[in-house]
């Protein structure tokens, strides 16, 4: 059973190949070039598309344009392939990936997704309920850092790969595989229409 | 066949189109109801609804041409100019679909494509013509001299004809896009009851900002009755004047190249009075003047393809200059 899994919904976009739960590779890239690294990492093992089995999605929150970037990813490799397909939040895999951590990405628009109770919300970085002494991870802890090590958190170093919702987490998470038209982008948020434009096309 | 994809603003299509330029399937899924209320497209909005629109149009297109993914050589994808967030959607897509089939990957540019769409059978018209390419989003003089490419001749410097008339319908409280609701409401009244001023630019170029302010004072010194007998005059005239202007434009700028024949795409191209005014000039077909794939598949027909996996890191551009 060979798994794509990948994320793209944050700073850092993510790839994993995993087999029977063996991550064959990982790669981090951009959101816009993710089925390159995808290639690669199948090439690494002597392996093109046809061997994928199946395929894990990453489905936000996090910039609405990497959420849709890998949602129509995911859904037309899904067409092509025949392949059944997970989403998994890019919060939980943050989450997975430091035991004990809260996911904190970065919302824009001086916002944050967290976790509150366990339930994905959108909110200022100062309302991030944590306690002393906890620990932040994702792109939103490390923007955010000195809000929140005023509230008395620990936020790993902005290098660390802590703040990357790693694709293999994905993978490992991934338990229920179905039509990928199903899974549905977490946006959290209403779009803006502030600033209405004319038909720019 | 070829696959193409456009998802540059905000109808998502798709289509299929043949290697010599039959089109086999043209699906079109139009946000313009969405976006209504607002008043102009809503990027984030049409964004979220290209998602949901892509893969489905993608079914249908081949459906409809009662073909199969196997039947497709080569994947065709608008890939500028437009909005970012909305071409990335239907650039991931084909990326996708190409990538997994192990297909070649065609990046087009949405105006060539806009052009191509005079390149489909049943009667393709062969270059060199001067074309006028007008939508809500542009108003571009163009030398087509071959298949594959354009010279701009001329541009607008504010609005886009379609903006203007979008604009012009929403003065006179028909909603919006109202383009083609002004349009009708044109046909009752005197295009001469209003005398607009047809915009003075120098050379090839266009400007619409004076007569849609013209035509908002003009609103604006009538009381609601007279506004309510006088509609369709102030439509038909404050279509004349825009109309007026593209054409002298393009007469003229087909005259400076020395083009033997003239052209009109684009949404604008679906303006009755233009078409009317243009009695030898060749119109893309109704089906074929809006946002469409077909056009993007055309195109594709005169670009080298970026076979299998080339194409994996491209990217979308919002504005030719940035390509
Ligand atoms: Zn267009």
């Amino acid at each position: 059973m060979l798994t794509l899994a990948f994320d793209t919904a944050t700073t850092v976009a993510t790839c994993a190949l995993v087999r029977d739960g063996d991550v064959l590779g990982e790669r981090t890239t951009s959101a816009a070039r993710v089925l390159e690294a995808a290639h690669d990492l199948l090439a690494e093992s002597g392996l093109a598309s046809e061997a994928i089995s199946r395929l894990v999605v990453g489905t936000g929150p996090g910039s609405f344009t990497g959420i849709r970037i890998g949602l129509a990813t995911a859904r037309a490799l899904a067409f092509v392939l025949q392949t059944p397909t997970a989403g998994i939040t890019t919060l939980a895999a943050l989450a997975a990936g430091s035991p004990g951590a809260l996911p904190v990405i970065d919302a824009r628009r001086g916002e944050v997704f967290t976790l509150l109770a366990g339930a994905p919300v959108c909110v200022k970085p100062g309302e991030v309920v944590v306690e002393k002494r906890m620990v932040c991870v994702g792109d939103g802890a490390v923007r955010y850092r000195a809000v929140l090590e005023a509230d008395g958190v620990v936020v790993p170093p902005d290098a660390s790969g802590a703040h990357v919702p790693h694709a293999r987490w994905h993978a490992q998470l991934a338990e229920t595989f179905g039509p990928a038209e199903d899974l549905q982008p977490l946006y959290l948020r209403v779009p803006d229409v502030d600033v209405p434009r004319g038909k720019t096309l | 066949m070829i696959l193409g994809l456009e998802t540059s603003c905000d109808e998502t299509a798709a289509a299929l189109v043949t290697d010599d330029g039959h089109v086999r399937s043209n699906i079109v899924s139009s946000q313009a109801a969405l976006h209504a209320r607002y008043g102009g497209v809503v990027p984030e909005i049409a964004s979220r609804r290209h998602l949901e629109l892509v893969l489905p149009v993608v079914k249908e297109a081949l459906q409809d041409a009662d073909a199969a993914l196997d039947d497709v050589s080569r994947i065709a994808v608008t890939q500028g100019p437009g909005l970012v967030g909305a071409l990335l959607i239907g650039l991931a897509a084909g990326k996708a679909i190409a990538w997994a089939g192990r297909r070649p990957l065609i990046p087009v540019d949405h105006l060539h494509g806009h052009v191509a769409s005079l390149y489909l059978e049943p009667a393709p018209l062969e270059p060199p013509f001067c074309c006028l390419l007008a939508s809500g989003g542009h108003t571009l003089l163009l030398d087509v001299r071959t298949h594959d490419g354009f010279a701009v001749l001329g541009t607008t410097i504010d609005d886009a004809a379609g903006e203007a008339f979008d604009k012009g319908a929403r003065l006179l409280g028909l909603g919006y896009p109202g383009g083609a609701e002004l349009d009708r409401l044109a046909r009752q009244g005197d295009p001469e009851a209003y005398r607009f001023p047809v915009a003075r630019t120098s050379g090839l170029d266009f400007s619409f900002s004076g007569v849609k302010t013209a035509l908002l004072y003009t609103v604006r010194s009538l009381h609601q009755t007279e506004l309510a007998e006088r509609k369709a005059d102030l439509a038909a005239s404050y279509e004349r004047a825009i109309v007026t202007a593209l054409v002298r434009r393009l007469l003229a700028a087909t005259e400076q190249v020395g083009a033997e024949r003239m052209a009109v795409v684009g949404g604008v191209a679906a303006n009755s009075e233009l078409r009317r005014s243009l009695p030898s000039a060749r119109i893309a077909p109704l089906a074929l003047c809006t946002d469409n794939a077909a056009m993007i598949a055309s195109a594709a027909r005169y670009r080298e393809a970026i076979p299998y996996p080339g194409y994996l890191a491209l990217d979308a551009y919002a504005s030719r200059d940035a390509a």
